[in-house]
């Protein structure tokens, strides 16, 4: 049961698809001169061929207005790109998964070859935190000729952030996570948001799958995964029909990639500890950092061309525990420490909190009704974790934030 | 490895907010920015005040192709950024017109109804690599020939009348005949600013109601086809060219086509612009197939056009009979224009809606009257549905006003006490005391007759 992934470019010729037998569907990623237009999902029973033919025809049927779209813009005429762009700083913020950073860096690689406006003065950093073994410092090693490798013994991935932000060099500084692979066009996505906007504070990309073989990963790539999109969004501190934001502020970005200038990140004191913490505070950290800087009136621009590819989680149970932990209870989290600091905004914040439980509400009768695409007792963990998340989350994640600090201290 | 250097100072775990926060735009409001951008000129502004609401409305030359609204904060910062915008504004237009259905624009349908477009060969959309070009290139035909009348109600609204007569005079192709129908001809000031217009005819109705003065203009109408528009309205120069070139279809029976604003100074307006029914830039024909496939929870006739940008071959009224006069502006209030594209559909006729018939409307300025507009609006819509099942015993009306209309307004409310208030929604306790208006009008009114014998003919000014 999996799905295959197709990466086309619609200037070239297109290639027949081979679907074995434990094929469930194909997922299509559609570019035009490499720039990402569209992507979907479409379930095909194998064994079966599809002939570039048939690729064509449903490219055409799902995406022919975006790529009209894509003609049109060409057209109305587009700047050159900058021969210079600015000093980046790319960390990988990892707890012991070494095969992960080792994939990404080579990645990495590809996408600095790709775009030389930015290669000469990339930086690459690893931050290595909290680790039980040696093999990510071994494997930094070995590569030190581009990557410089920095511990964070506190554990916590914004703890690890933070240092990252405290060790930058560059002007801007890119996050993303050890389980994602970055698009060859990654950092070109990167100069072409810098160069239309460059008073961004944040920079968010898409993040597609950059696998579809197990249910887990199907499961949840079909009910959005992590996708915002594939037109460029300037958002500033008001979304036309959209109450809920900025306290909503997911539909920004995903963590996972995301970008931002180094010394808007120092202004905001940045990240907040107790969020993302890993283990027992999972998720937070992201929606945090995004609703600070719209709230503090900077522009933050999500651009689909900034693309990586993301290996979700494979196993139901681990996509269970993330449902409930990280995006539930994290989420819960971090709406109980806005409502605290944030109280200006205290009346749509509580409004989205009622939205969101009456939302999972809904959702849960589908699910019992067997009409939606979790199972209920993915709904009914989320609503745990909610509940838990609200009641007092951030106060005790504020004190275990608080040990670990005196602990390294 | 050495010790690590401090964290940025006391990360911000529970400190309150220090950076300046940024008041809700919405608190001030300022009026926003209205342009025309013409793609065939190039584009050269990049609209960078940020300090107001943008709205621009995109044409190549006589047709449009898509707008674009920003709210403050959101405005483009340079032509880059512009262009964005702009491709993925006017792109379903575009594939439109350059390759028809495959790109239609989907008829207000119950999801399950409506049938996938016809697919689009890609190398068509690949080999497409100057769309706007090619658009424009294209010739728009031989002039049509058509004898075309305007009718104009008007009800003590003098200047705005001026500037509607004014747009009217600048058309390219002219109409045959104009008439002003004056619904109010005792305040006597309508007269003499049809009297300074040289190609329009002055009618007195002195019986109150727009489908009565609508009704005594057709009768006074020669033209095989009868354009209306309002007072309140200015005309793009190529708006008769469009009604008259769409009618060249020998099967449509009426014609609507776009209104756009002429301005945005208000709260008021805006919320009018934009929850409007998202009347797009493609065409789109309604037929009796698609009556009859939304017979069963009332065809939505209301999304159909506005009184203020419509059409009609005259000899429809002959079959189907006039303006319904218990509804309308003066009457029910609204709808008159609505019940009648029910009539047509009912009998077997097309509609069709062009974006290229251009108007340019004036939303009602203040809070106050936007609230009588929104009741005046249900009253008239509660109440042409209930005509409607009465003239057709279609129980699809009844369904609309017991079953879906309260759905609707049940949604609403919820979702205003969940989500809170979205910036410039639409008043709906206006809206839910029309609505009980409406039923209670169709109770008091049911027994009249639809439309009366005109009253005799008036002589005109000199």
């Amino acid at each position: 049961m999996r799905y295959t992934i197709l990466d086309v470019d619609i200037l070239e010729p297109l290639p027949a698809v081979e679907l074995g037998p434990g094929s469930a569907g194909v997922a299509v990623l559609v570019r035009r001169r490499g720039i990402p237009v569209d992507f979907w999902m479409e379930e095909i029973a194998g064994p079966r061929t599809l002939r570039p033919e048939d690729v064509a025809k449903r490219i055409a049927a799902q995406a022919g207005q975006k790529l009209l779209a894509a003609s049109i813009r060409d057209e109305l005429g587009s700047e050159p790109a900058p021969a210079r762009g600015p000093k980046v700083t790319v960390a990988v913020c990892t707890k012991d998964r070494p095969e992960g950073v080792a994939r990404l860096l080579d990645s990495l690689e590809l996408s600095r070859y790709a775009c030389p406006a930015l290669a000469h003065e990339l930086e690459l950093l690893v931050v290595d935190n909290a680790p039980s073994d040696e093999r990510t410092r071994e494997l930094c090693v070995e590569r030190r000729s581009v990557v410089r490798y920095v511990r964070e013994p506190k554990q916590g991935l914004n703890f690890a952030r933070n240092r990252a932000v405290a060790e930058a060099r560059g002007e801007f500084l890119a996050f993303v996570d050890d389980d994602v692979v970055v698009d060859r066009l990654w950092l070109d996505g990167f100069l072409a948001v810098w160069a239309a906007h460059p008073d961004a504070a944040a920079v968010t990309g898409q993040v597609l799958p950059l696998e579809l073989e197990t249910e887990a990963q199907i499961l949840f790539e079909r009910r959005g995964g992590f996708r915002r999109g594939f037109a460029r969004v300037r958002y500033g501190p008001v979304v036309l029909g959209n109450s809920l934001y900025p306290g909503g502020v997911g539909i920004v970005g995903a963590g996972a990639n995301m970008a931002f200038r180094v010394d808007a990140l120092r202004e905001l004191d940045g990240f907040d500890e107790a969020l993302d913490t890993g283990a027992p505070m999972p998720g937070g950290g992201d929606l945090d950092i995004f609703y600070r800087v719209i709230r503090a009136g900077l522009p933050l621009v999500y651009e689909p061309r900034f693309l990586v590819f993301h290996q979700h989680r494979r196993e139901l149970v681990a996509l269970h525990r993330q449902y409930r932990r990280s995006w539930a209870f994290g989420f819960m989290v971090y709406m109980a420490k806005c409502l605290r600091t944030d109280p200006a905004r205290r009346m749509d914040l509580i409004r989205l909190v009622g939205w969101w439980f009456s939302k999972k509400l809904w959702q849960l009768q589908k699910a019992v009704r067997g009409t939606y695409a979790l199972p209920p007792s993915m709904v009914a963990g989320e609503l745990v974790g909610g509940i838990v998340g609200l009641c007092g989350g951030y106060r005790r994640s504020q004190k275990r934030v608080e040990r670990i600090r005196r602990r390294h201290a | 490895m050495t010790s690590a250097p401090a964290a940025p100072d006391g990360c911000v775990s529970g400190k309150k907010y220090r950076r300046r926060i940024v008041k809700p735009v919405t608190d001030a409001f300022r009026p926003w920015r209205l342009a025309h951008v013409d793609l065939a000129d190039g584009i050269a502004e990049p609209f960078t005040d940020d300090v107001a609401g943008l709205f621009v409305v995109f044409w190549l030359r006589e047709i449009p192709l898509g707008h674009l609204a920003l709210p403050p904060g959101s405005a483009p910062r340079n032509l880059g950024q512009l262009k964005d915008h702009i491709a993925n504004a006017v792109a379903p237009a575009v594939g439109y017109r350059m390759f028809g259905e495959a790109f239609r624009a989907p008829l207000p349908l119950r999801p399950h109804m409506s049938s996938p477009p016809p697919t689009l060969a890609l190398e068509q959309l690949v080999g497409c690599t100057r769309p706007l070009e090619t658009l424009g290139s294209a010739s728009s035909g031989a002039p049509p020939e058509a004898s075309t009348t305007v009718i104009v109600c008007t009800h003590d609204r003098p200047e705005r009348l001026r500037t509607c007569l004014a747009s009217l005079a600048a058309q390219d192709v002219p109409p045959m005949e104009t008439i002003v129908v004056d619904n109010d001809p005792a305040s006597g000031r309508t007269q003499p600013v049809v009297a300074s217009f040289a190609g329009a005819h002055y009618v007195a109705e002195p019986r109150p109601g727009l489908s009565i003065a609508r009704n005594t203009g057709l009768h006074r109408a020669r033209g095989d086809i009868v354009a209306f528009t309002d007072d309140d309205v200015q005309v793009h120069r190529g708006w008769l060219r469009a009604i008259e070139h769409v009618f060249r279809d020998a099967e449509l029976s009426a014609v609507t086509g776009l209104m756009l604003p002429t301005e945005l100074e208000t709260p008021a307006q805006l919320a009018f612009q934009l929850n409007g029914h998202g009347w797009g830039y493609r065409a789109l024909t309604f037929d009796p197939e698609f009556f009859r496939k939304m017979s069963g929870i009332g065809a939505p006739v209301w999304r159909i056009g506005a009184g203020a940008n419509m059409a009609f071959r005259r000899r429809v009224f002959e079959e189907v009979g006039l303006f319904d006069e218990r509804l309308g502006a003066g009457a029910a209030g609204c709808s008159e224009d609505s019940e009648l594209w029910y009539r047509l559909l009912a009998t077997g006729k097309r509609i069709r809606y062009d974006p290229a018939a251009v108007v340019f409307h004036t939303h009602r300025e203040t809070a106050d009257e936007l609230r009588e507009q929104m009741y005046a609006y249900m009253k008239g819509h509660v109440a042409a549905l209930l005509f409607q099942h009465q003239r057709h015993a279609h129980r699809g009306n009844l369904y609309r006003v017991f079953l879906e209309l309260p759905a609707y307004y049940i949604r609403k409310t919820a979702a205003r006490l969940l989500r809170g208030r979205v910036p410039f929604a639409l008043p709906i306790t206006a809206q839910l005391r029309g609505s009980f208006a409406g039923l209670w009008y169709y109770l008091l009114h049911r027994a009249e007759p639809a439309w009366t014998a005109p009253a005799p003919p008036k002589v005109d000014g000199p």
